[in-house]
């Protein structure tokens, strides 16, 4: 434990002098820019409530990574999952939105949510039935995920009113996720608190979390106790499918107001890092997901107000993950040296 | 008239096949010594932006295309140095090479948006680089299998245990496949942007660095069948564009997913023939796992 909070700080004291070097080179004070940001991503009411509006996508995307990988599999499909969840979702709310009532936003979370299991599905069964590597495929889908929502909001679901805008209509406030306190946070932030609970309960914590653990570490021991690989293979893909959908269709309703093209900034990418950054632990995902959610926050601000391009932010999580992998290798040595 | 037709397909297929194949034989060469390196895709994207950046400021196509090769090289040092330096999980490396090309390249493309950008003169119909990367092909499966150097390689692709013994530096032969890669995929990054589409986009490369890694399987680790798999997946993106200009009643949204599904679909076809499998070299297996399973 205290090895892994050492890994932690060293991983941070990198990062932040990999960070300002990166700020001196694009020819900002590297010192005053780190400082902005922390005001940025926390200084006040409003930067907090920015940095959990980008949280929530992200740590419900770091729980589609983090559930598949509980068995040693490695998706990067969450973007793809969170379009398909968020068209499935947009379906269900277009089918209903003429007989409103309470039903409809239940009934649009649940398609959201099949959308996603379906396309976290296909790459689970890949993997399961024929051996097709699960981070290709899910690679391959993302774009495929993307492509398809592109052509309904530019087709037949296109809102004439929008004057060639292409999106849907919006949502109405019966299918609309919740925002709380009045901010622009919405229930997604919550239901990503219940997924961090309930999965370091079922998949961690439960029986079913030690038969993962088991075909993680060994499947051949695995197959001989009875357990089934393949089974748990689709299970977990499609679980952690349907959590990116709930992220899509918060994004769409609550955020976009409506489905149109660039729903996802990258979320899903910045949701593997922080399930790489956590260990694959679902406690940890969340307090990294609002750090990373800061950063992100804080690099739009600082692209408004200090004008540094928004791809900045993107550079950081690049060097952020190098770092920790980096610092990760180092405390593996140490730890085989020492133990 | 047909064949004219058939002719421009044909070219058009060239032209598209043309940074993909690059890109693909570079991470054969790196699979073949155990390594994988997602982080093509990032390689593609620095290639593209510098390469781009050298034909719109200094000029010259060819001083353009090295120059992206050298981008690709510079960013592949970081994959080798977590795989390598310090054992880092290969996928998770090859991402973060991902991540950091992309941003780089979004940073830096930004004053490039809408800019042109010259090329060479053709040669029989199409650019010569096309003949280039063409020939290649057969140099580097002579390369691979008919020489020493390709035969060290290979070695350490099955087992960099058993290279050890046999007195080889094994970690020394994948920093030099790492670095192959990342000059190929960042030369055919400056393909796409110098030669094919003479123009730059944000995130030019709409992931042909990620298909490049899967149909390396598709190819069965064999530069040369790098050619077909190259082209059929030219074709394919050939369609694309072909079957929008003729009115295709189909949303070029939908057509746009065709080069993206063809390559899942050959990746499941491929894995459906029972021996598959046995291609693969044997360094690869742990990162990679492909066991069959039913």
């Amino acid at each position: 434990m205290i090895r892994a909070a050492g890994a932690v700080a060293l991983a941070a004291v990198c990062f932040l002098a990999i960070a300002a070097a990166f700020f001196l080179l694009i020819g900002k004070p590297p010192l005053q820019m780190l400082g902005t940001m922390v005001l940025y991503a926390f200084g006040d009411g409003y930067s907090l409530s920015e940095t959990l509006v980008k949280a929530t996508p992200i740590l419900l995307c770091a729980l589609a990574i983090i559930v598949p990988a509980r068995l040693g599999l490695i998706s990067v499909g969450a973007d793809g999952q969170l379009y398909i969840g968020a068209l499935a979702g947009t379906a269900v709310m277009l089918a209903g939105t003429a007989a409103r009532g309470w039903w409809l936003l239940p009934a649009v979370l649940l398609g959201a949510m099949a959308g996603g299991a379906l396309w976290g599905g296909v790459a689970g069964v890949l993997k399961a039935r024929i051996g097709v590597n699960e981070t290709i495929s899910t690679l391959l889908l993302n774009y495929i995920g993307v492509l398809l929502v592109n052509h309904f909001v530019y087709g037949t679901w296109r809102d004439p009113a929008n004057l060639g805008w292409p999106s849907t209509i919006p949502f109405p406030p019966e299918a609309t996720v919740p925002s709380l306190f009045g901010t622009r946070v919405h229930a997604g932030f919550l239901i990503a608190l219940v997924g961090v609970a309930a999965g370091h309960a079922w998949l961690v914590r439960s029986r079913f979390g030690v038969e993962l653990r088991v075909l993680r570490e060994n499947r051949k021991v695995g197959d001989m106790v009875g357990l089934d690989y393949a089974r748990n293979a689709i299970v977990t893909m499609a679980i952690g499918g349907a959590i990116a959908g709930i992220a899509g269709i918060c994004e769409a309703s609550a955020i976009q107001g409506r489905l149109q093209p660039g729903l996802s900034l990258g979320y899903g990418l910045t949701g593997f890092l922080v399930a790489w950054l956590s260990g694959h632990s679902f406690v940890w995902a969340a307090p990294i997901s609002v750090l990373i959610g800061g950063l992100i926050a804080a690099g739009d601000a600082l692209q408004l107000y200090a004008k540094v391009p928004a791809a900045s932010a993107t550079v950081l999580q690049g060097l952020l993950f190098a770092t920790a992998l980096a610092v990760a290798g180092v405390a593996r040595r140490q730890g085989a040296r020492n133990g | 008239m047909a064949e004219w037709a058939a002719l421009a397909w044909f070219a058009a297929m060239l032209r598209s096949a043309t940074p993909l194949l690059l890109v693909l034989l570079g991470e054969t060469l790196t699979q073949r010594s155990g390594i994988i390196n997602l982080g093509v895709e990032g390689q593609m994207l620095v290639g593209a932006v510098v390469g781009f950046a050298v034909a719109a400021t200094i000029g010259g196509p060819l001083v353009a295309l090295v120059a992206g090769g050298g981008a690709g090289l510079l960013l592949s040092l970081v994959h080798a140095l977590l795989c390598l330096g310090f054992r880092a999980n290969q996928m998770g490396s090859g991402i973060a090479v991902w991540i950091l090309g992309l941003g780089i390249s979004s940073y830096y493309g930004r004053s490039f948006v809408g800019a042109k950008v010259t090329t060479f003169a053709p040669v029989l119909g199409v650019s010569p680089v096309i003949w280039s990367a063409i020939l290649l092909v057969p140099l580097a499966g002579w390369w691979l299998y008919r020489t020493r150097p390709g035969l060290v390689w290979r070695a350490v692709g099955e087992s960099v245990d058993n290279a050890h013994a046999l007195g080889i530096r094994p970690r020394g032969v994948q920093l030099q496949a790492i670095l192959v890669g990342g000059v190929l995929s960042g030369l055919g990054g400056a393909v796409l942007s110098v030669d094919y589409t003479q123009t730059w986009a944000n995130e030019i490369t709409k992931g042909r660095g990620l298909v490049a890694v899967g149909l390396v399987i598709v190819a069965r680790w064999n530069p040369f069948l790098a050619l077909p798999t190259a082209l059929f997946f030219g074709f394919f993106e050939a369609a694309v564009l072909r079957l929008q200009a003729v009115g295709l009643e189909v949303s070029s949204y939908l057509l746009a997913c065709l080069p993206y599904a063809a390559c899942l679909a050959v990746l499941i076809a491929v894995h459906l023939s029972a021996r598959h499998a046995s291609y693969m070299p044997e360094g690869l297996r742990g990162v990679f796992d492909a066991e069959r399973r039913i």
